[in-house]
């Protein structure tokens, strides 16, 4: 080391204190409530290695927040079974290359905090009233009161017992408060693979009240709260990396028939009947729908692929629901769909503006964000990063979650709302810690099961995107490992039904 | 006069002359123009277009070989490095805590004048330069945080500039010439991916794009007026066009392995490694100097200048791969007109002269655009020189130093690069000249 260096590491320490101070005099107690994108979940678990590098996290650390406590949860090796919620990655075994359970939700390691968390964010498909009207939460129950139970512990005899993540949060009496929630409300639609109001959508004016009380009551006088709103869910991996068309397994190109696209088949809807051609029992889908991520599995079994390129001509499912609480999950959705999925975040998200302006509270536009991270990427130093499925940088694993790069561009994006609305000097986050620091278990002993749980798409929905979105030249074998029974319990469906005939639990 | 006109060209010297400008490696930007271009020029801090009393006028203003009776080869070079060159990074990227330096190269850059009498009045001149120019090699290129915009950037130039200077009046001189302009290119960069096992950049590639000095040029064309009202003042102006040059060459891709097999055969797979071609273009910007000469009782010579710079058509640096297997690279610049002002003095003793210079540079270059590719700012320079001259031959040399601002990147910048770039630099010129 040389003398110039020496001599500029007093003036950089010194730098570097005053700014942490200044983000530490700016604000001194920041607490966080929403859904999962509060929780920090990445490939499909919330465990301390995302809960790290969450935005929230993240922006803690720029505030020079020492105290930020979150209910850490510890990754542990995947046992078979399961005993606790799978955590996804990528993995070669031998000469296989596939996606697979690479570690498993452990314990909540401190528990016993005196205090409520800082970081009152959790999974499990919370709706927008779940953060005021979740008081009390039943272990066993269901996949969100199992895992919203750790977060607010507020089950009976529990030391938080009755208290909302908006109780909680005013308990803490905390000076910076970001709420983000209200996605699950909308993104069941796309789960479900049909968008019905008052089934896999909340109705308007039900969320809108919701949200009323959930910004009124994390509003107080002196505080400052900042709330994002609903990104545009059709823009994530998991309904955009299937083209509505069918493709050539091998060159990964459109099959072309007389210069034409050949679109895969579906059902029909109610505002495209169907009226099907034999041999095919389908037909082709509309331009402008979407092909969820787990169709990837019936399209490797000729499902959705007509029978004039070989496939069986049976159409891929569209959700159905039928009175009064049956629900049939699908893995399309039709344009009428997705026009109500997105008139609908068009109404959630005035919802959230009025009850901010009502309430004093900052807006984020994180739609406008997801929009443009989605359109663009995002470049950084000469790095190029994008909404691409598992090479894109952004998303991680589960294809609606963000990566730690996607996080991390949530948490620069909030911290430059605040410099630029609040005037504080906060300090951008450091993405060179983001962008190189690989994101694998820090276990040893992880071991790689299937995961045919009731939360997640099958390990064969996997072993098909990853075999039609990476083997162009490179043959992509993968593991065929045995399905794993899950221990978690499966109960009875709790009041709303929506929530536990949905198959696929992100949020 | 006219037997001055037999004197034979020294062939030889030429070629040698030649040959060295076009293998030379140029630096030393103001953007990337180089100036220093003579050593008496250089001492008196550039403020030459007043002046242009020796062969360099070619460069400074041509219209100054007007003014010059006898036939005289001029021949030298500057030699030009960096005293440091450091950057500190800020978050977002590279971060606080990250740091590069540039190498400490070495330039040289010969130059080599003649002027040939054809009449009292009618005066012919070639000039062999190097007007443009850049070298910036990051030290540690595989570790250095900007190594995804830039590790090596170089831009080589040789002018070969013929001249006619015409005296209308014996107070008024006019001056017009052609300009062909070689030039060449290097860039060099790592490329980064996402590595799906790991969800973490990784360098998976690197590339170098390379352009002969010798396979690309372009035309402009140069033009000067000088007016002596008496004989101890001169006013000058010159006008030199923009070139813009077309280069063809080739990307060579090399793949760097990240240690995982498979995800490197993933990486062979679909990366076009090997040899493609590539073309690009430069717009190097037209400029004007204007300046004035005083020469004062006692051997004192007092020259202000004041050179304006069109960057604003140095609009972006396009990169093309015809044949297709790589994406284009489009970077836009955004450059604005620049200004710098000019100030020298010289007192002679006799044959001998000492001389003293300054000059303020403002950078063509705005604050979002300045990155690894290229950091300028602006600059105060401090020059002095001497020299020893006789109406046979003289001798000078000159001398820069270079203090560049701190130039602090950390709210916008087009490469999303954040921090702060620290540059001192220095000149030396020496020119030697024989007239007959």
């Amino acid at each position: 080391m040389n003398k110039k260096l020496y001599r500029s590491l007093p003036l950089a320490a010194a730098l570097a204190l005053v700014a942490t101070a200044v983000g530490a005099q700016t604000f001194q107690n920041f607490v966080t409530v929403g859904d999962s994108l509060i929780a920090g979940e990445e490939s499909g678990c919330v465990v301390q290695r995302f809960q790290r590098r969450s935005w929230v996290a993240i922006t803690a650390g720029q505030l020079g927040l020492s105290d930020f406590e979150q209910p850490w949860i510890s990754e542990v090796a995947a046992t078979n079974p399961l005993t606790g919620y799978p955590c996804l990655g990528l993995v070669l075994n031998g000469t296989s290359l596939g996606l697979a359970i690479v570690s498993e939700t452990g314990q909540n390691t401190n528990l016993t905090l005196p205090r409520p968390y800082n970081n009152l964010g959790f999974n499990g498909s919370p709706l927008m009233a779940d953060f005021v009207e979740l008081t009390v939460t039943t272990p066993g129950a269901s996949d969100l009161d199992n895992l919203a139970g750790r977060v607010l512990r507020n089950c009976m005899g529990c030391p938080f017992q009755g208290m909302s993540a908006v109780d909680e949060a005013n308990l803490l009496t905390p000076d910076l408060v970001a709420f983000w929630g209200g996605n699950n409300d909308v993104l069941n639609a796309m789960f479900a693979g049909v968008a019905i109001v008052g089934v896999t959508i909340t109705p308007v004016d039900s969320f809108t009240n919701s949200t009323n009380q959930v910004i009124a009551g994390l509003s107080a006088s002196g505080r400052t709260l900042v709330s994002g709103n609903i990104p545009n869910i059709i823009d994530i991996p998991y309904a955009t990396t299937i083209p509505p068309v069918v493709v050539d397994p091998t060159t990964m190109l459109p099959v072309l028939i007389g210069g034409q696209l050949v679109p895969l088949l579906g059902p029909g809807d109610d505002a495209f009947p169907c009226t099907p051609v034999p041999p095919d029992s389908g037909c082709a889908l509309p331009q402008g729908s979407l092909v969820m991520l787990p169709a990837s599995t019936l399209l490797g079994q000729g499902v959705g692929i007509p029978v004039a390129v070989g496939g069986t001509g049976q159409p891929l499912p569209h959700g159905t629901f039928t009175p009064p609480s049956t629900l049939v999950a699908g893995v399309v959705l039709y344009p009428d769909d997705i026009t109500l999925i997105e008139s609908t975040i068009v109404s959630y998200n005035q919802a959230i503006a009025a009850a901010l302006v009502a309430n004093g509270g900052i807006p984020i536009d994180s739609n406008a964000l997801f929009a443009q991270v989605s359109l663009n990427g995002f470049d950084i130093g000469g790095i190029h990063l994008s909404t691409a499925y598992a090479t894109g940088g952004i998303f991680s694993y589960d294809g609606v979650h963000p990566a730690p790069s996607g996080y991390g561009i949530v948490a620069d994006d909030f911290i430059q709302l605040l410099n630029t609305v609040k005037g504080t000097n906060i300090p951008r986050p450091n993405f060179s810690n983001i962008l190189f620091t690989p994101n694998v278990p820090e276990i040893t002993s992880a071991v790689t099961v299937a995961d045919n749980g009731p939360w997640h798409y099958s390990l064969d929905t996997w072993r098909g995107l990853l075999n039609a979105g990476l083997a162009r030249r490179f043959a992509i074998q993968m593991p065929t490992v045995p399905d794993a029974p899950r221990v978690v319990p499966h109960l009875p469906p709790a009041p709303r039904a929506v929530r536990h005939v949905e198959r696929h639990d992100f949020d | 006069m006219r037997q001055r006109l037999r004197v034979p060209l020294p062939p030889l010297v030429f070629a040698v002359a030649v040959i060295g400008l076009l293998t030379s490696t140029t630096a030393y930007p103001s953007g990337f123009q180089v100036m220093t271009q003579g050593a008496k020029a250089t001492g008196m801090g550039l403020a030459f277009a007043g002046v242009a009393d020796d062969p360099s006028a070619i460069f400074y203003n041509p219209a100054g070989i007007g003014f010059q009776d006898h036939f005289s080869v001029m021949g030298g070079g500057a030699v030009l490095g960096r005293d440091s060159a450091t950057f500190v990074g800020a978050n977002p990227y590279p971060g606080v805590g990250d740091a590069g330096k540039v190498q400490n190269q070495v330039f040289a850059l010969p130059n080599l004048y003649m002027v040939v009498p054809l009449t009292a009045d009618l005066k012919f001149g070639l000039g062999i330069d190097a007007p443009y120019g850049l070298g910036l090699r990051w030290d540690a290129p595989e570790q250095w945080s900007g190594r995804f915009i830039s590790q090596n950037a170089v831009i080589k130039t040789t002018d070969i500039n013929p001249v006619f200077s015409y005296k209308l009046l014996p107070e008024l001189s006019i001056a017009a010439g052609a300009d062909y302009r070689f030039s060449g290119l290097q860039l060099e960069r790592n490329t980064a991916a996402i590595d799906p096992f790991t969800q973490s950049e990784v360098d998976v590639a690197h590339t170098k794009l390379y352009s002969n000095l010798t396979s690309n040029g372009g035309w402009g064309y140069n033009a000067g007026i000088m007016w002596k009202p008496v004989p101890q003042i001169g006013v000058g102006a010159s006008y030199r066009s923009k070139i813009t040059v077309n280069y063809d060459g080739t990307a060579t891709v090399i793949q760097r392995p990240t240690g995982d097999q498979a995800f490197d055969a993933l990486v062979a797979a679909q990366v076009p490694f090997g040899v493609h071609p590539v073309t690009t273009q430069i717009v190097f910007p037209a400029s004007i100097n204007t300046g004035v000469g005083i020469s004062f009782g006692g051997g004192f010579t007092l020259a202000l200048e004041a050179d304006w710079t069109e960057w604003s058509s140095f609009k972006a640096l396009n990169i093309n791969f015809p044949d297709g297997t790589l994406p284009p690279i489009d970077r836009a610049t955004a450059w604005n007109d620049s200004w710098a002002y000019r100030v020298g003095l010289e007192k002679t003793f006799g044959a001998f002269a000492i001389r003293v210079g300054y000059y303020y540079d403002n950078t063509p270059q705005p604050t979002q655009d300045v990155g690894p590719l290229l950091s300028d700012n602006d600059r105060n320079v401090y020059t002095a020189g001497f020299g020893y001259n006789t109406p046979q031959w003289g001798i000078d040399i000159g001398g820069a130093y270079i203090k560049f601002k701190n130039r602090q990147v950390l709210t916008q910048s087009t490469d999303n690069f954040f921090g702060i770039y620290s540059e001192t630099a220095w000149a030396a010129v020496a020119d030697l000249r024989i007239s007959f």
